[in-house]
């Protein structure tokens, strides 16, 4: 049970505003970890900056005991960081299993793949993610649910250790969310590690044993989420200050 | 490339019931009454005039194509492709002319050299997206045009090599393939039909289906872990292979080159005839091109006119038929033949 992620003093300037700034934590292998703090925050830099979408101003991350700070996207999701997007993203002109497709034909997804063939490994994702049965269409006329689902069958495709949720259920309806927690739950179970986004605490409170708090882009606290949410700070990020008595 | 490798590997192994698998679809049927028909244009008319408006047909339609391939399927919109069909032509040109090689060899080094300025373009072209991409490569051509234009230069050369390279005159005098016009036709025919049989196979294979994610979401392809900057390199070089192997024909076709292939007019002329029949289809370059050429000859007296003409046409398209000729045609054909087989 090593740690598996370690980001330390990570700052991401944007000319004048500081996004994320000077963030330190760890994840464990096999951790099931949730990353809370109100809306701008800086949980989607945060994110950028560990799957490689941006370079950090300064910092570190180290993945697996490996320095992985400033390597491109495609480099890290082959070392085994996946992640999925707070906007949907999709291939729209393409069908499910080829959006799969993509991610299996990447050089780490494909040492596994290949041994199944691309379309079938691709099908029995689809299957895992419940989305089995619309293989053959593009994901243009899919809900929205289905298109979240999608996103983290393109992110099992490429075979992660550690998968990035950005906001999993944001846009989503109750049953909807409730597919996706099994989903991830199961996931994590099969021993993938979970480090995931959420700006609704009561989401992430029923799911992980451990949330980060952020706020402007700072590190507050870490903990339970019962413990976090009682949080000084945590409670003023979300709903001002002197709210404790309203809280 | 591994796959590609991979792919061809596979093929002698099941080739039989893949072909049998691929001919009892429509389009395959479609496909085949059309090679046939193109093979006996030379039974009905033997006239080099006829022969040579099919051949240059031919030689629009692997352009057309090549351009397709890179702006339908992997979302680089180049307004430079003529680049490519320039360099290669005069490379051709200049083989055949001044070295005395034969016509297949100079072909091919031709479209090599082309695949080398597709590698020289995709570079650059990185750091491009959208419509910058399709400035830059518009610029990369008027810079050919210009260089390849220019008078000092043509003296240097002739003066180092004793040859015409250079200039506005360019490269003329080429010996076509072949004295006889059937047999020209015949080798380009077989040209175009391996060039699109190729292009089309690139399209559905693993490699295809990274290209098309490169155009629907680039970042979503990287997050998917390929490595998008290899891939849209090995575009830009396929693209400039059959652009190359078009513009190496086009030398031979019209015995010779000058610095007027680097025009955008060309690249334009690619970009009218692929939305003519329809982006993303690669075969839909044939009817566009058939439309292009045979419509370019009818007006012919009127030259000044007919870009006038094909502008209006191109506007007309993607107004009123953005997916082209070549599927809507399809699919009437298909009605057709239900209809006449009672279905």
């Amino acid at each position: 049970m090593g740690v598996i992620l370690e980001v330390k003093n990570l700052t991401k300037k944007f000319s004048g505003l500081t996004a994320v700034n000077d963030f330190s934590f760890e994840v464990r292998r096999g951790e099931f970890t949730g990353l809370i703090g109100p809306n701008g925050a800086g949980k989607t830099t945060l994110f950028n900056l560990i799957s490689g979408h941006e370079k950090p101003s300064s910092g570190t991350i180290r993945f697996d005991g490996r320095d992985i700070t400033g390597m491109k996207p495609h480099q890290i999701v082959n070392l085994g960081i996946a992640r999925t997007f707070q906007l949907v993203r999709s291939f729209r002109f393409m069908t499910l299993l080829d959006n799969i497709a993509v991610s299996c034909l990447s050089p780490r997804g494909k040492k596994v793949a290949k041994e199944y063939g691309i379309d079938e490994y691709a099908s029995s994702i689809l299957a895992a993610v419940g989305l089995v049965d619309k293989a053959r269409i593009p994901p243009i006329i899919l809900p929205h649910g289905d298109l979240r689902k999608l996103q983290i069958g393109k992110a099992l495709g490429t075979n992660p250790q550690l998968l990035l949720l950005d906001e999993p259920f944001s846009g989503l309806s109750h049953e909807e969310q409730k597919g996706i927690t099994d989903l991830i739950i199961k996931l994590h179970d099969d021993g993938v590690t979970v480090f995931m986004t959420g700006h609704v605490l009561r989401e992430l409170m029923h799911l992980v044993p451990r949330v980060v708090a952020m706020h402007q882009g700072k590190y507050i606290t870490e903990g339970p989420p019962q413990e976090v949410a009682n949080n000084k700070i945590v409670l003023e990020a979300y709903l001002g200050k002197g709210s404790e008595q309203l809280a | 490339m591994r796959i590609i490798i991979k792919k061809i590997a596979e093929f002698p192994s099941n080739f039989q019931s893949y072909f049998r698998d691929w001919i009892s679809t429509f389009r395959a049927k479609v496909t085949v009454i059309c090679l046939i028909g193109l093979s006996l244009v030379p039974l009905l008319t033997q006239n080099p005039y006829f022969l040579g408006i099919f051949t240059t047909f031919m030689i629009f339609t692997i352009f057309a194509a090549s351009w397709d391939f890179l702006a339908g399927f992997v979302g680089q919109v180049s307004f430079g492709q003529a680049v490519f069909l320039g360099v290669s032509g005069y490379v051709t040109a200049y083989l055949i002319r001044y070295l005395s090689f034969p016509w297949w060899l100079s072909l091919v080094i031709g479209s090599i050299i082309a695949v080398i300025f597709g590698l020289i373009i995709g570079i650059p072209a990185l750091r491009l997206k959208g419509p910058y991409l399709a400035l830059g490569t518009l610029a990369m051509s008027l810079i050919m045009y210009q260089v390849f234009l220019m008078g000092s230069l043509a003296t240097m050369w002739e003066n180092a090599f004793g040859t015409n390279l250079f200039g506005a005159e360019g490269v003329s005098q080429i010996t076509p393939i072949s004295s006889d016009t059937v047999v020209e036709y015949f080798a380009t025919f077989l040209i175009m039909s391996v060039s699109l049989l190729i292009l089309t196979h690139i399209t559905k294979s693993n490699v295809g289906t990274i290209f098309k994610a490169i155009r629907d979401d680039e970042t979503g392809t990287s997050a998917s872990g390929i490595n998008t900057t290899k891939y849209k390199i090995l575009a830009f070089m396929i693209s400039g292979l059959f652009a190359g192997v078009a513009g190496g024909l086009f030398a031979m076709r019209f015995r010779g080159v000058n610095p007027g292939v680097f025009q955008p007019l060309y690249s334009f002329y690619a970009i009218i005839i692929a939305a003519m029949g329809g982006l993303a289809t690669i075969s839909g370059s044939a009817i566009g091109a058939l439309i292009f050429v045979f419509l370019g000859e009818i007006l012919r007296d009127t030259q000044d006119l007919s870009l006038l003409i094909f502008s209006i046409i191109l506007i007309l398209f993607i107004r009123f038929a953005e997916h082209g000729l070549l599927k809507p045609t399809l699919e009437r054909i298909q009605e057709l033949w239900d209809i006449v087989l009672g279905r």
